[in-house]
């Protein structure tokens, strides 16, 4: 098993992401093959998506 | 040996410099850090997805419109190498459609992805599923021209795309689907065939599409889909209206109600309308009891303006 240090940006990411899973619920991504930490699940604006969806093409 | 003062001062920058260098934080692993999207190597299909998409397929080539093509937007998570599926909105009663294209009611799409992503917030369309009604198993020239400038509006600029066909040879060991290839998947007669495309892609690349166990999270607003389009633009524009407005769906008088709540500030009071078949009925919630409301407007949005300015009167 191999244990290293997180660097500095790991840290605050992890941070990040506990806080955003305390406060708001939001996901904390898990690696599925090394379960190390991915990262979280980012929001994704309202009109990002209603805008994408409005704007899906006929198919043939 | 003799050293100099400048020859010391240069050693020990020097040694300092290593010494740093040997502190130096390694790079973040792989993954580590928010993932940066990749090119897609995969489609991963929440099981209830993938039995939605198999199961409406096989109830709509049996019902009345099952000579046209019909399909599914996709909703889910972007990851580094994989979109997972989360979610299916049905094109919908008011699609427009034969058998050789298919255009979905957007409006209500867009409207019923509100609703799902009130409580996931990370879901994101991933592409769409499409029918054909012949045995070509791959999207269109005419698919291209469209979906290579609405990937665009994907993140990571690549979508899924999904074709069903209805030309699978039926195994004996029936009920069990199979995969003859990794980028299609059959069950029954019915075969789905999935490609991704990106934006700058010249064409469509077979995908591999997995399974995982799974919600289809659109599966709750199925039951009032149809409320849902006969209402979609004034919901939606409710919505954009009012940031406290919530939809839910609950029981109705004889089947599920499509509701609508818009809390009112500081006394634990509420709005709400209940949509079910053609029926718009008004209620007040207080922390008494559900009072109904005598007002008959079936513009959603104007009936909620109505009772806010009457409320706001008082």
């Amino acid at each position: 098993m191999d244990f290293r240090p997180l660097t500095e940006t790991e840290r605050k990411h992890l941070i990040t992401a506990l806080r955003g899973n305390a406060q708001d619920g939001l996901a904390v991504l898990m690696d599925r093959q090394t379960t190390s930490f991915l990262g979280t699940a980012e929001e994704v604006p309202d009109e990002e998506v209603i805008n994408a969806i409005r704007s899906v093409p006929c198919h043939y | 040996m003799a050293i100099t003062f400048r020859e010391l001062l240069r050693e020990l920058v020097r040694a300092a410099g290593r010494r740093a260098g040997a502190r130096a934080e390694p790079e973040p692993a792989a993954g580590a850090t928010s993932p940066e999207l990749l090119p897609l190597r995969r489609v991963v299909l929440a099981d209830d997805v993938s039995r939605a998409l198999f199961a409406e397929y096989a109830a709509h080539r049996t019902s009345d419109r099952g000579g046209e093509e019909t399909g599914w937007a996709l909703l889910g998570l972007r990851r580094a190498e994989e979109a997972i599926a989360l979610a299916t909105l049905p094109a919908g009663t008011a699609r427009e459609a034969d058998e050789a294209h298919v255009k979905f009611n957007s409006a209500a799409q867009a409207f019923a992805s509100r609703i799902v992503r009130q409580g996931h917030r990370q879901l994101t369309p991933l592409g769409v599923v499409h029918t054909h009604p012949g045995s070509l198993r791959h999207p269109s020239t005419g698919d291209f021209r469209g979906d290579i400038e609405w990937v665009v509006n994907l993140r990571g600029g690549e979508g899924v795309f999904g074709i069903g066909t209805a030309d699978a040879e039926p195994r004996p060991d029936a009920g069990i689907s199979w995969q003859p290839a990794p980028n299609v998947q059959c069950f029954g007669d019915l075969c789905l065939s999935w490609y991704v495309l990106g934006k700058r892609d010249r064409n469509y690349r077979p995908l591999p599409v997995e399974l995982t166990i799974g919600p289809d999270l659109a599966a709750p607003i199925r039951p009032v889909w149809d409320e849902l389009e006969a209402h979609a633009e004034r919901l939606d524009r409710l919505a954009r209206q009012l940031s406290r407005v919530k939809f839910e769906v609950a029981a109705g008088r004889e089947k599920a109600a499509l509701t609508v709540t818009v809390p009112l500030p500081d006394d634990g009071r509420a709005v709400r309308v209940e949509l079910e078949g053609k029926d718009v009925r008004y209620r007040l919630l207080t922390p008494d009891g559900a009072l109904a409301a005598d007002l008959r407007e079936d513009r959603v949005d104007v009936g909620v303006f109505l009772m806010l300015s009457e409320l706001a009167a008082r």
